[in-house]
């Protein structure tokens, strides 16, 4: 019985030690004044969110999380940063002013109060979990979940990661913005279809032409 | 046993911290560090919901795996946008474009 | 977690008294110890080389840089091709198709003939978007030259079985 309450006991500090090193990190992320600073402090924050998944029981979420946010999103964005010299500059965030704060204050202060309230006073004690499988059984159930009973999500996460590739290249690559105006160059790295695109464009005319003249025949 | 609302606390503050920064922040990098702080918040109370269920079922890891993976090609594309606002502006203030528009009509 | 005899689990028989393996949280204490010692090994190089170093001041002329004479002015700051973010966005889409993929290949699913045709699937997709990304489409394809040749043709094989069949 002693143990048993050690454990608890342990397993208590281990949560409180996790959530307060997440919401440390998190508002160190928001409000360094560097900013390649904050992108780290976010990279280490995803990182202690996994130790949060492995208390959960979900070892492979836990690694996921890792792979993806830290080990991508994360390099996105310190990549971003790279790319945006002008958000190197420290010297934003002074120029802001008291009412955005307050207003950002009283927001997140409703968020938080009402979630609060339905954390704490709805009765969620009465919902408690059944028997756990052990961790080897749960990938195996767990890509039989995904792959097999809701495969069809799977191919759909693959078309959002094709349209997210084509979006950001078609995006990149936008003479004027403003306008909208359609591809000029040819999509991809580097813009070798140039010396292609005059001859072809011509071609294109005349089989259009081709086309219109049989259409108005018939 | 670790009660469940201890868990939904710490989401729902990572959540108003989220939101607090998207609000508050000038900064475009910072406003998606705000979301993405948002994002792993909502993914908490996720996973937090789906082990804490009379009925044992995969759904909440499986829904997980899910929104991650359309979180990263969110924040991708985010990212291109946020070059293109930096092409068009030569800024990356928030609110710079609008005062320096506003001052123009003055 | 404790559980208090609701179900039918049995508990391991554990060696020592106050080891329990029924929690995953205790099994991954390793890594955490390692990825501290790896921290601390960082955090090491780089006092031992600030230790080493010959201390300099920031703003000396020393570390400044040399504009053959004049005083630098601005940072040395170059703009980066934006084209090189590309390369980024595929290494994510490659990790979370690798996400995927890991998940498929530990369970005994993977030779199932069904979920080796969606995964397939998913892999020609996601490939389908880097071959676009990295200029491996034909541009004719792109453009719908292709589908507008075939139609072409399919038209004037049409025309030809209707007017062999009037004839």
């Amino acid at each position: 019985m002693l143990m048993q309450e050690f454990e608890a006991l342990f397993e208590e500090v281990e949560f409180v030690v996790i959530a307060v090193v997440v919401l440390l990190l998190a508002y160190l992320a928001l409000e360094h004044r560097e900013i390649v600073y904050s992108v780290f402090f976010f990279g280490f924050m995803a990182a202690s969110v996994a130790g949060f998944y492995l208390l959960l029981e979900a070892p492979f979420i836990a690694g996921m999380q890792i792979a993806v946010y830290t080990g991508g999103i994360s390099a996105l964005i310190i990549f971003g940063v790279l790319l945006l010299p002008r958000a190197q500059g420290s010297s934003l965030e002074v120029l802001q002013t008291p009412r955005m704060r307050r207003i950002g204050m009283i927001l997140s202060a409703t968020v938080m109060t009402l979630s609060a309230v339905l954390a704490l006073v709805f009765p969620w004690s009465q919902s408690f979990p059944a028997d756990r499988p052990p961790i080897a059984q749960d990938l195996a159930g767990l890509a039989a979940w995904l792959w097999g009973e809701h495969g069809i999500y799977v191919q759909l996460v693959a078309l959002m990661m094709l349209t997210a590739v084509i979006g950001s290249v078609a995006i990149l690559k936008m003479e004027k913005t403003e306008k909208l105006s359609p591809l000029k160059d040819r999509p991809g790295l580097g813009s070798r279809g140039k010396e292609n695109e005059g001859a072809s464009e011509t071609k294109a005319h005349d089989e259009e032409h081709q086309d219109a003249k049989e259409a108005g025949t018939q | 046993m670790i009660p469940l609302s201890w868990y939904l606390v710490v989401a729902f503050v990572m959540i108003g911290l989220g939101a607090y920064g998207m609000v508050t922040k000038r900064n475009l990098i910072r406003i998606l560090i705000g979301a993405e702080i948002m994002g792993n918040g909502v993914n908490i109370a996720l996973v937090a919901f789906s082990l804490y269920n009379p009925v044992f079922s995969f759904t909440g890891q499986g829904l997980i795996i899910l929104v991650i993976s359309v979180t990263a090609a969110h924040t991708a594309l985010a990212l291109v946008l946020m070059l293109m606002y930096q092409t068009r502006y030569s800024t990356v203030d928030l609110g710079e474009p609008v005062t320096v528009e506003a001052r123009k009509s003055d | 977690m404790c559980r208090n005899g609701v179900g039918a689990y049995p508990k391991p028989q554990s060696i020592d008294g106050w080891y329990s393996s029924m929690r995953l949280f205790i099994d991954f204490v390793p890594v955490l110890v390692w990825a501290l010692l790896a921290i601390a090994l960082v955090a090491i190089m780089l006092l031992a080389s600030w230790v080493l170093r010959p201390h300099i001041l920031q703003n000396s002329d020393k570390t400044s840089s040399y504009e053959c004479g004049e005083e630098p002015v601005g940072t040395a700051a170059v703009a980066f091709p934006y084209s090189y973010f590309l390369y980024t966005v595929l290494f994510v889409i490659v990790d979370v198709m690798g996400a995927f993929l890991w998940l498929l290949s530990v369970s005994p699913l993977r030779i199932s003939e069904v979920i080796v045709w969606q995964t397939f699937v998913f892999v020609v997709l996601i490939v389908l978007g880097i071959a676009f990304a990295l200029h491996m489409l034909p541009q004719t394809l792109l453009d719908g030259k292709e589908t507008l040749r075939l139609y072409r043709e399919s038209k004037a094989a049409r025309e030809q079985h209707d007017s062999g069949v009037q004839v």
